[in-house]
Order: structure tokens, then C-alpha cells, then sequence
């Protein structure tokens, strides 16, 4: 399906989007994006995008594994 | 008969909608899909009610003959046309106070709201889809209302926040003004950058920790994931309509509870001091009024309009009067003032008229410059001139040739190198300095550009007014 929004939306913008919709929302999202969404969540932490590794998020395996499905 | 029909220079962005303008008429393309999109609003009730709540800018249906134009519009073809009311001037959000770019960002919201109802959605939130018709904020881009689908998040959710919320809280939590900020990056402020503005207290203010904080995590860490990849994991994951409706309900809730203490103050000063008593007040303001009288001008652009007391004057005989100021808490105080009375003819702007707004965007067309929004037929240039010759510098030479190039009667007032204000402006500058700053250069300069009419001195002996004409 191609993408029908002249916008990006962005991706994270969309994870925070599904995490502030709530209670059942917050429950799917751990679920899709696991425990890096709780480290995300920690906000007294300094956040360090050298140790954040961003390619290897961005290639989660669970996720990777629901997109191969789709395909 | 249409004059030649050209597109608006800003409105290429979205492939399915564009704007034409054909001498004084407005007109939209749309793609198949755009237009399948317009009769989707236009079947629900929406469409009716919001045009005669005055939040949607009056639109009807045209046809491709009104346009008067074979010129290739949309890359797909046009397959709808739309005419719209005429906005009398186009303003952006650098030039709004912070109450102006609140009441946009909440009619956003509530039209959000309103079109998820009737199973349709905003593909977008800028405040460029923003106009105001006076003080009262109009929605202009009917092609942004599209039919949902069910399953994707809000899709303007980042340009909301980039372009609405991250300005507001700087102007509300860190007395940042946002009108540099959104001046000088068209598509606002990125989560990041935001996010470097807060302290960590700060994330104990609302909004910060999630749509600041949070967003700006989330953005960093899942910036190479595919857009296309998260939007189908969301659906499989069954979002729900009903997760935007509630995000887009507790957006407005934040939004609307954003104050700025400077404009509070402001406000309060100006009802307490809006009683014009002295002499000098009196003849200046039977000045104004005999002179908008006369010209019953369409267009007045009031420069340095400060309480606004002079754009009430002349909108009494104008068509439609900016007033703009450089002082952002006095026109916050005017612009709420006007809200409160539902004033739709005085439309108050913050700018500076030494650094007024430029071509700004793509090509540089598009986002456009103060003058070419609608040329004035009379100026009031009130209490103006030492601050543009003496604090700005311009020579007066230079600003009398630019008032004139402008092609306008004007009413413009002189205060003498012995009025208080001029000698506060001058007392930190070298002695005889801004030499060409004195009543009778400034005489013959004006003379050599304009027929002066009527000339008269005020009471206090400082201060001296001119009517004149191009």
C-alpha cells in the first residue's frame, strides 16, 4: 500500500502518539516496541544517542519479524 | 471576465489541492482525489455549519472555464474547482502575538474534532492554514479535510507540535519570543531543538516531559525506522480513531490552558489606561478622523499602532486597517481586546517596520513580503519617525521614499528634536548625531515627495502633524 499522506508524519511522532492513546495503547506498544520504549520512558536519565546504537533499533528484530510477515 | 489566472506561489505543497488566483477571485484546484475528498466534507453537515460559524472560509463550487487558464494546475489534472471568499490580508504566525497563534492552534484542534466525527481528518496542522478576518481566526485550506482511515494516527500530529505548541510554550513557560523562531525556519521547531530549550524542571510543566521531552527521545531513536513500517505495525496493532480523538481532546486541553504572563500584564495596563484626556490626544485623534473621512480609504496601514486608539479612529471610515507594532505585549493587549468585542475590521500585526517580514520559503515565494499582501490607500505613521530614524537609523531621506513608493495618502507626525521621547532616544548617541533628524530638513524632504494638505502643530509645542497626499 503507498503511503497516501502528502506529510511524513514521523515515525517517532507516531510511537509517542500510540503511547499517549492510553492505557490498552500503552499495552500494545510494549508489546510492539518492548523494553526500548520503557528506556525511552525514563526521562530522568540523560539520554545518550551513542549508546541509544539507532541502526540496531531501528533493526529490532521483533519488528522485523512482524514486517517480514507483512511483506 | 477572469483576469489571467496564475497559482499561488505558497500552496505547492500538497499535489492534490493548489490555490489560483484570477484578479480579485480565489480559486482551489483539486486532483480526482482531493475533489473526492471535498465532496465528502461537502455531503457531511460540516461544511454548512463551520462556513456560517465564520471558522471556514466561505467556499462554492466553480467549474475550469471560470478559471480562464489551459496552464497545467495539478501534475494529475484538475478535476474540481472551488471558489473562495477573499481573506482582506494575509498575515503568518511570525507576525501574530501569542494569543492569535493560541486561538489559531485551538480552532485546528476543534476542527480536528469536528471532522473525525463525520469519519474525515485534517491531513495536516499549520498555522499557515490560519488566516484571521480582523481579530477572528478563519480556517482557509478546505483541502485539508480528507476522509480517515481508520487505523492511522494523527497525521499532523509533528507539524502541530512543531509549528502551534513548541512556540507557544517558549512565549509561555520561558519568555522566548517565537516570532524570530517561526521567521526564520518555515516548518517550525523540530522536537530536538526543542527539547533543548527545557531544563529538567521544566518537564514538570504540562506538555514538556511528553510532547517535548519524550517526542524528541522517540524521534532520536527511531529515526531509521520507515515511516510506511510504523504506520503498518500501528494498525496491525489495532490504533484506534478513538486514540486520536483522545490525543487531539487533551492537546486542546494543554493549549488552551497556555497563558503569557507579559501579555496578562499588558492587558490589564491597557483597560486601565485607555482614557485619552490630554490636549495633544484630543487634536491628534480629530486629525485622524477628519482625514480617513476624507479619503474613506480601503486598505490603512497603522505603523506603530501601539493601544490601537488610532486604528478605532480610522476603521470608522476605512474598509480595513492593520495595525501593526513592534511591541508584542501592547498588540496582544489590542488583539484581545478586539477578540473580546468581536472586532472583524482592525487586524493587529507585531512587526518591525526597520526589519519587516521578507519573502520567506521556496524561491522566496512562499511565505510573502508585508507590501505585496495589499498596498495601503492610507498610512498613519503616528509616533513613528524618531524611532525609525533614531533608534533604527534609517535615513529619513530613505524612509520618506519608501512611504512613498507605497502610493498612499499619509498621516504622519513629527515629534521635534526637543520632545521628551526624542531626547530619551538621543541622550545615549554621541552629541549631534542623526543630524538629518530636525523639523525643517524633514519639511523639505516630505515636500519633495508628497503635496502636503494640512499641517498643524500640537498644543505641547513638540510634536507636529501633516496630511499629504502622493
Amino acid at each position: 500500500m503507498r503511503t497516501l499522506a502528502y506529510l511524513d508524519p514521523g515515525s517517532g511522532s507516531m510511537i509517542l502518539q500510540m503511547l499517549l492513546g492510553g492505557v490498552a495503547a500503552v499495552a500494545v506498544s510494549i508489546k510492539m516496541f518492548g523494553k526500548k520504549v520503557f528506556r525511552t520512558l525514563a526521562f530522568w536519565k540523560k539520554d545518550e544517542p551513542e549508546k541509544a546504537e539507532p541502526v540496531r533499533t531501528a533493526a529490532d528484530p521483533e519488528s522485523k519479524k512482524e514486517a517480514k510477515e507483512t511483506v | 471576465m477572469p483576469t489571467e489566472a496564475s497559482v499561488e506561489t505558497g500552496s505547492f505543497r500538497d499535489r492534490d489541492s493548489r490555490v489560483v488566483v484570477a484578479g480579485d477571485t480565489v480559486f482551489r484546484v483539486l486532483s480526482e482525489r482531493g475533489a473526492e475528498d471535498w465532496r465528502a466534507l461537502a455531503s457531511s453537515e460540516l461544511l454548512e455549519r463551520l462556513t456560517s460559524e465564520g471558522s471556514l472560509v466561505g467556499t462554492e463550487e466553480a467549474s475550469v472555464a471560470d478559471l480562464g487558464t489551459d496552464a497545467p494546475l495539478l501534475p494529475d489534472g484538475v478535476a474540481a474547482v472551488l471558489r473562495h471568499e477573499r481573506i482582506p490580508f494575509v498575515s503568518y504566525p511570525y507576525e501574530w502575538t501569542f494569543g492569535m497563534l493560541r486561538d489559531a492552534a485551538l480552532l485546528q484542534l476543534d476542527l480536528e474534532l469536528e471532522a473525525l466525527d463525520q469519519e474525515l481528518t485534517l491531513k495536516d496542522a499549520t498555522p499557515y492554514n490560519v488566516q484571521f478576518r480582523g481579530s477572528d481566526p478563519v480556517f482557509i485550506d478546505v483541502g485539508s479535510f480528507e476522509r480517515l482511515r481508520e487505523g492511522e494516527p494523527w497525521a499532523g500530529y509533528r507539524q502541530f507540535c512543531m509549528l502551534y505548541l513548541y512556540p507557544l510554550l517558549l512565549q509561555a513557560y520561558k519568555e522566548i519570543p517565537f516570532q524570530p523562531w517561526l521567521r526564520g525556519s518555515i516548518d517550525g521547531i523540530t522536537p530536538r531543538e526543542a527539547a533543548r530549550f527545557f531544563s529538567f524542571r521544566d518537564r514538570f510543566r504540562r506538555g514538556v516531559l511528553t510532547h517535548v521531552a519524550l517526542h524528541a527521545r522517540l524521534e532520536r531513536r527511531y529515526e531509521e525506522r520507515e515511516g510506511g513500517e510504523v504506520k503498518k505495525d500501528l494498525k496491525k496493532a489495532n490504533f484506534k480513531t478513538a486514540y486520536v480523538k483522545a490525543n487531539v481532546q487533551r492537546m486542546r486541553k494543554l493549549v488552551a490552558g497556555l497563558s503569557w504572563k507579559a501579555g496578562d500584564t499588558a492587558w490589564t495596563g491597557y483597560r486601565e489606561q485607555n482614557t485619552y484626556t490630554d490636549e495633544d490626544a484630543e487634536r491628534k485623534q480629530a486629525f485622524v478622523r477628519e482625514a480617513a473621512a476624507a479619503s474613506r480609504p480601503g486598505l490603512v496601514w497603522d505603523m506603530g499602532c501601539n493601544d490601537g486608539a488610532y486604528s478605532r479612529i480610522a476603521a470608522e471610515s476605512a474598509g480595513y486597517v492593520v495595525a501593526f507594532d513592534y511591541d508584542h505585549a501592547t498588540v496582544e493587549a489590542l488583539y484581545r481586546s478586539l477578540r473580546s468585542e468581536g472586532d472583524r475590521r482592525i487586524l493587529p500585526l507585531v512587526g518591525n517596520l526597520a526589519d519587516p517580514s521578507p519573502g520567506l520559503g521556496w524561491r522566496g515565494l512562499e511565505r510573502r513580503p508585508l507590501e505585496q499582501r495589499g498596498k495601503p490607500d492610507l498610512i498613519l505613521a503616528l509616533a513613528l519617525i524618531h524611532h525609525v530614524s533614531i533608534t533604527a537609523n534609517v535615513p529619513i531621506a530613505e524612509f520618506l521614499d519608501w512611504v512613498r513608493s507605497l502610493e498612499a495618502e499619509m498621516v504622519i507626525e513629527f515629534p521635534k528634536r526637543d520632545d521628551p521621547m526624542v531626547r530619551r532616544l538621543l541622550s545615549g548617541k554621541r552629541t549631534g548625531s542623526n543630524s538629518d533628524y530636525e523639523l525643517e530638513g524633514f519639511e523639505r524632504e516630505l515636500g519633495e515627495r508628497f503635496q502636503i494638505s494640512k499641517t498643524e502643530a500640537l498644543p505641547s509645542g513638540t510634536r507636529v502633524l501633516y496630511r499629504v497626499h502622493p
